[in-house]
């Protein structure tokens, strides 16, 4: 399954002002592969999940998505197989309806209206929503506008789902189901979080990210157990793993 | 601020109230749009002293805010929004045009008489327009106007601009409520403030208006905006639109209380 692997060679990208956001990353994400990418504020997630969707082009090194190096002529193509959920789903859902909203990727890829009918139906259904359909974007509660951001990513059948923070600013019980929702999808996912418990239990593979560069590539649960490492990057070991904040007792 | 986001939600009430499914919102968007396009023409083609002529056009919006079932109170505040701007043009024409014109048995001053004609061709047009949204929707109105080949970077620029205002009203709330909740005391912003609170909006609202376009693009987003295409034009549509057509055309051509008027005196005598 080449054509479904994501890579990053030697990606550097410099702000206007100057200011080096990403220096030097290379990484290879294979199909299936379920990758959290985490770091402090300011560290250089968001530059670097541009880079990965074409919003930015890197000023060295190059993004491939399969074969196809990410240009200005491959768009397209490329933004048809990676789907991008944005941390605020206000940002994504800007259309009068739930159905139009899920409808504007496949209708901008002049598909039959028949067929983004069905597209639009099946993804509303999969994340659970299909009842919303009618409603304006606006109307709904937090949980299901990122419900209804995800499906609106999913009728464009992409191969690989990019995600910025799902899980911020839900309550628990809608932070769970979109996890739920999550790992039910067969798709490759790369997920930057600031919510490290939900990356550890979604994620097989993290990259942590330090100052626009690599820390650590590897096993999720070898990583972020990773103490020093953790403390080094700005972040904290997750709660879940930590020892009992009444007795003090360590995790088995 | 509160006003703000009233304003804001009762924007949005206009999209709400387009998602109906009564007779007037079944019809084809383009046969609505170009019955609109005819009331306007017409209503705009009256003589400015001609305001008994004007007065059977109130047929229409009557007809569709019934037909529509469209709340009456919501749509007429929005077009007591624009009455200072009607008023404003028109106020200076009594103390300007100062004939006398006999009606009745009264004498009034023509500058009256083209103010209130001014008042009254704006009302029936923003009310038109009010309906046609409210009746329609603003994705399937622009759907239409490609439809009548209008460039797409015109029917573009409208739907951005419909979609960015509660993008800046809502930005607008937010700086606002911040504002307040440190400055209780004060009412209003302090003129201090206005410079930076200005420019940090206008930054704020580049940024999310980035992001949307953003997002509209890893969709695909070229520059055209589909909306799905429509149904066919029916007989019923063309007969809404031909039967609109018919009366307009009535209406610009024969004084129609004039002729009733005339009708009725001669049954009496």
């Amino acid at each position: 399954m080449s054509h479904h692997k994501l890579e990053a060679k030697d990606l550097h990208y410099s702000y206007p002002d100057d200011h080096e956001a990403v220096k030097g990353m290379s990484f290879c994400i294979h199909h299936g592969e379920s990758v959290g990418i985490i770091g402090a504020n300011g560290a250089g997630k968001s530059t670097l999940l541009m880079l990965l969707m074409g919003v930015l082009f890197p000023s060295q090194g190059e993004v491939c998505v399969g074969d196809v190096h990410v240009t200005k002529k491959t768009l397209p193509m490329i933004r048809q197989r990676l789907g991008m959920v944005f941390q605020d789903p206000d940002d994504q859902l800007f259309m009068s309806t739930v159905y139009d909203d899920v409808a504007f990727g496949p209708r901008n890829y002049k598909l039959d209206e028949k067929e983004v009918e069905t597209r639009v139906l099946h993804a509303l259904e999969l994340v659970g929503i299909l009842h919303l359909k009618d409603r304006a974007p606006f109307k709904l509660s937090g949980g299901e506008k990122r419900a209804a951001a995800i499906a609106s990513v999913l009728s464009m059948h992409p191969d690989v789902l990019v995600m910025d923070e799902p899980t911020a600013a839900l309550d628990p019980k809608s932070r769970r189901r979109v996890m739920k929702l999550l790992t039910s999808f067969k798709h490759t996912k790369i997920i930057t979080s600031h919510d490290l418990d939900m990356i550890y239990e979604m994620c097989d593979r993290t990259i942590v990210i330090k100052n626009g560069e690599i820390a650590a590539d590897g096993v999720t649960s070898e990583i972020l157990v990773n103490a020093q490492l953790m403390d080094e990057c700005g972040l904290e070991v997750p709660l879940a793993m930590q020892n009992c904040p009444v007795c003090g007792s360590a995790k088995e | 601020m509160a006003n703000i986001m009233n304003s804001l939600y009762n924007m949005r009430l206009l999209d709400d109230l387009a998602r109906q499914e009564t007779i007037i919102h079944k019809l084809h968007p383009l046969m609505k749009l170009l019955t609109t396009v005819s009331f306007l023409t017409v209503v705009v083609s009256f003589g400015r002293y001609e305001i008994s002529g004007l007065l059977p056009l109130f047929v229409y919006p009557v007809m569709v805010f019934s037909l529509a079932e469209l709340p009456l109170k919501p749509i007429l505040l929005r077009i007591l929004l624009v009455s200072p701007f009607i008023i404003g043009i028109g106020i200076l024409n009594p103390f300007f045009d100062q004939q006398i014109y006999r009606l009745g048995g009264m004498e009034i001053s023509r500058g009256w008489l083209t103010f209130l004609s001014i008042l009254i061709k704006s009302g029936l047009t923003v009310t038109a327009a009010l309906l046609l949204i409210a009746s329609t929707g603003m994705d399937r109105l622009a759907g239409a106007l490609r439809m009548l080949k209008i460039p797409r970077i015109f029917v573009l620029q409208l739907l951005l601009t419909y979609r960015y205002i509660s993008v800046l009203m809502e930005e607008v709330a937010r700086t606002l409520r911040a504002y307040s909740l440190r400055a209780p005391n004060q009412k209003g912003v302090h003129r201090s403030a206005w410079g930076s609170l200005a420019g940090q909006l206008i930054l704020r609202t580049f940024d999310r208006a980035q992001r949307i376009y953003e997002a509209m693009c890893l969709r695909g987003f070229t520059g055209e905006y589909e909306t799905g295409g429509f149904k066919e034009i029916r007989v019923w549509d063309i007969a809404y639109w031909a039967g609109w057509m018919l009366f307009f055309v009535a209406a610009r051509l024969y004084n129609i209380p004039m002729v009733i008027g005339s009708l009725i005196t001669g049954v009496i005598r």
